[in-house]
């Protein structure tokens, strides 16, 4: 007996529902027979990884400071990808807009001007956008292959950053040591309450989903890009231009990346250091896509990735799992919600045996 | 008016020992409970390495207590921004002391720490003491100059090559003192120097390595997280001094020795120091003559006279007899900055950022 695999004529809507729950249970099972056959208990492990961590107030503010920069990121990365615009160098733009905005945090003339957190938002924002607005003017001009030259962006702003905190803007009390000046207190988000470190920022993140929604799925615009990331031909036809279509999506995404930078300098940083990023630009395109790019499913994937991270840190502390074995089951469980969507666009068909 | 009888007196001060007892950092409050101890690493501990060196602590300490300490390790915590979760974590889970090993945990500690005035915080490497918060570091410059010694006995062609992580004072200083071990035994020696900005990338760490072997190095030395650099030199055929952990089995037998650390005195100190309700931020900084800093075995192609002349210098830089940055020292354009006769300061030494003359390249 032979099968096949063959695109679905409709994107299944019982499988859309279908797939995270399947994911789910094929994790779960995975999972416990991993942890069982390593000699954890498997129930206890699980509950460890997905219930503890966020099983106390603090868990919860350490989960939406985790997710929030992903979120912001991923909404505005799944404006460009909707539109087959791969923005893949979010991380620089993050790391432009976190160094506007600390510039403007150190150096603005009154330190305690309430005006200078609003100054720095405005000037993570806009980094982040000129940043994205290279690779978009080469795209849009050039027609250059705009993923190489986001993610190699991406390099030179690591060795901008790099080069300032070794050089101008080393801290001068800071032994030489290759870090900037602590922020003043006004260009510091304020927490919600100092024994927590969850801060306004999370308001900006929840402005930028509904913004993505309202623009995705309320707005001609958005529906442009849509369209031309669905059937390039068909916008050309159209009339819609495909350069506009670039600008947007990378723009947004440089914009999202850029502001997410300035909340993390802003908040848990505090500083500029040679790096100052986990990862967040990458891992913002796991999200974008956990979510489907979609403005909902981009805040549950931002909440599941940052869950992921606590939870492994979590099993580690209470259990003594080794950090690696926590990263093989992160593993598994992406890889079965992005495997399993697969079945929403296409199917296994028997093929009766030629005889 | 004041009426204090004897046993009043003694009824306040009694209490007032209690009360420090029990409120101040303290493990032995309750004899039977294990003093608990989290660790945070920057990486998984592997065969080599930084975190390789700072296991040898907790092992020490477990060795040491046995079932007397419970001790938490997470490791894989580089970001300041999940370093802080983590710190928090583990002090509110109860934690009565936490070491930090990196530089880059510094801040997330200072921010923990008077959040949880009762737990004591240790951070290698660290610049900023707090009530609660010590730090301790290692003379490396002791080590890496009687490794420079080392290499100047054996080169050839009066050229070494330095590899570093990145250009802080914790390497741009060693490395000097690299130079200036290897010009006390041939005043005309230079050093070669590159910075990879990352502690661990071994294929920049490779290209870094075989460019100092074009240019005519024959001893390298590689502060680095990897043993990239003993191992490229060993297949070029040429000598390598080892950092953090002895290399020597990478090396295609040419490593001259390394200079390694070992911080068990310091983990067990402050272990010890809680357990026993003493302890005190301090600001250590150890080398030769505590075992912080150990020099690895001498490569078996050394003539034994070198050997001793080696180990003779090993005591004598432990015992402040020979000081690797003894005037006169003059910075790579000829300036003097330390006169004759003088040395450099601690403070000086801990924020080097200038090469001294001899050394080829650029910081940064």
């Amino acid at each position: 007996m032979l099968y096949r695999i063959e695109q679905r004529p409709e994107p299944s809507a019982s499988m859309r529902i279908a797939a995270p729950i399947i994911a789910t249970a094929l994790t779960i099972a995975v999972g416990s027979a991993m942890f069982a056959g390593l000699g954890y208990d498997p129930v206890s492990t699980l509950q460890a990884f997905f219930i503890t961590p966020i099983s106390s107030l603090n868990g919860l503010s350490e989960l939406l400071l985790k997710a929030s920069p992903l979120i912001l990121i991923a909404c505005g990365l799944a404006v460009g990808f909707r539109a087959n615009v791969w923005n893949i160098g979010a991380e620089g733009q993050l790391i432009i807009g976190a160094i506007a905005a600390c510039g403007v945090g150190l150096f603005y003339p009154n330190p305690e001007s309430p005006i200078l957190l609003p100054l720095m938002f405005v000037a993570g924002a806009a980094a982040g956008m000129a940043w994205a607005a290279i690779p978009a003017f080469l795209r849009a001009r050039l027609n250059t292959n705009e993923i190489l030259v986001t993610l190699m962006m991406t390099y030179i702003a690591t060795l901008f950053l790099s080069w300032l905190v070794h050089g101008p803007w080393r801290d001068p009390a800071g032994f030489n040591y290759p870090q900037t000046a602590l922020l003043p207190a006004a260009a510091m988000f304020e927490p919600f309450d100092y024994a927590y470190r969850v801060n306004s920022s999370v308001f900006i993140t929840v402005v930028a989903v509904v913004l993505m929604w309202l623009f995705t799925d309320r707005s001609f615009l958005g529906y442009k890009m849509k369209v031309s990331g669905a059937a390039p031909h068909a916008a050309r036809y159209a009339g819609f231009r495909e350069s506009s279509a670039v600008w947007t999506g990378l723009l947004a995404g440089g914009a999202a990346a850029g502001i997410a930078g300035m909340a993390e300098v802003a908040g848990p940083l505090g500083q500029l250091s040679p790096q100052i990023s986990p990862g967040y630009g990458f891992a913002a395109i796991i999200v974008a896509f956990i979510g489907r790019l979609n403005a909902f499913g981009i805040v549950l994937g931002g909440l599941l990735m940052s869950l992921l991270f606590l939870g492994g840190e979590t099993v580690q502390m209470n259990l003594g799992l080794s950090s690696s074995l926590t990263r093989i089951f992160q593993g598994i469980l992406l890889f079965f919600l992005l495997a399993t969507d697969f079945f929403i666009f296409y199917r296994f068909r028997r093929v009766p045996e030629h005889a | 008016m004041l009426n204090l009888s004897r046993r009043k007196f003694l009824q306040y001060t009694g209490a007032a020992g209690a009360a420090l007892t029990t409120g101040g950092i303290s493990g032995a409050a309750r004899a039977q409970d294990p003093l608990k101890i989290g660790v945070v690493y920057v990486s998984p501990v592997a065969e080599i390495g930084w975190t390789k060196q700072h296991s040898l602590g907790v092992e020490a300490i477990k060795q040491e207590f046995g079932d007397k300490a419970a001790i938490t390790v997470i490791d894989n915590i580089f970001m300041p921004q999940d370093a802080e979760r983590v710190f928090r974590e583990l002090a509110a889970s109860g934690n009565q002391l936490i070491f930090g090993t990196s530089f880059s945990h510094g801040t997330p500690m200072q921010k923990v720490a008077p959040r949880f005035p009762k737990t004591a915080f240790e951070h290698c490497s660290g610049i900023v003491h707090l009530a609660n918060l010590g730090t301790f570091e290692a003379k490396y410059y002791e080590g890496s100059y009687v490794a420079g010694a080392s290499g100047a006995h054996m080169s050839k062609s009066n050229k070494i090559g330095f590899i570093g992580g990145f250009p802080i004072p914790d390497i741009v200083g060693p490395a000097n003192a690299l130079l200036l071990g290897a010009q006390s035994v041939k005043p005309d020696i230079t050093c070669n120097a590159i910075f990879l900005n990352s502690w661990f990338d071994p294929g920049k760490e490779k290209e870094a390595a075989n460019t100092l072997l074009s240019q005519g190095c024959d001893v390298i030395c590689s502060m680095t997280d990897t043993a990239t650099g003993v191992q490229v030199a060993g297949e070029g055929g040429a000598w390598s001094i080892g950092y953090a952990s002895d290399m020597a089995k990478f090396g295609s037998g040419k490593q001259l020795t390394a200079f390694t650390l070992d911080w068990s005195a310091d983990y067990l100190r402050a272990a010890k120091g809680v357990a026993e309700g003493n302890w005190k931020p301090e600001a250590r900084w150890d080398g030769l003559a505590a075992g912080i800093v150990k020099m690895a075995p001498y490569n078996e192609g050394i003539p034994a006279d070198v050997v001793a002349k080696l180990k003779q210098l090993e005591t004598d830089v432990g015992s402040g007899k020979v000081h690797p940055y003894a005037g006169e020292l003059k910075d790579q354009d000829g300036n003097v900055k330390v006169a004759a006769g003088s040395v450099l300061e601690d403070k000086d030494i801990r924020s080097m950022n200038w090469f001294v003359k001899g050394m080829i390249g650029k910081l940064g």
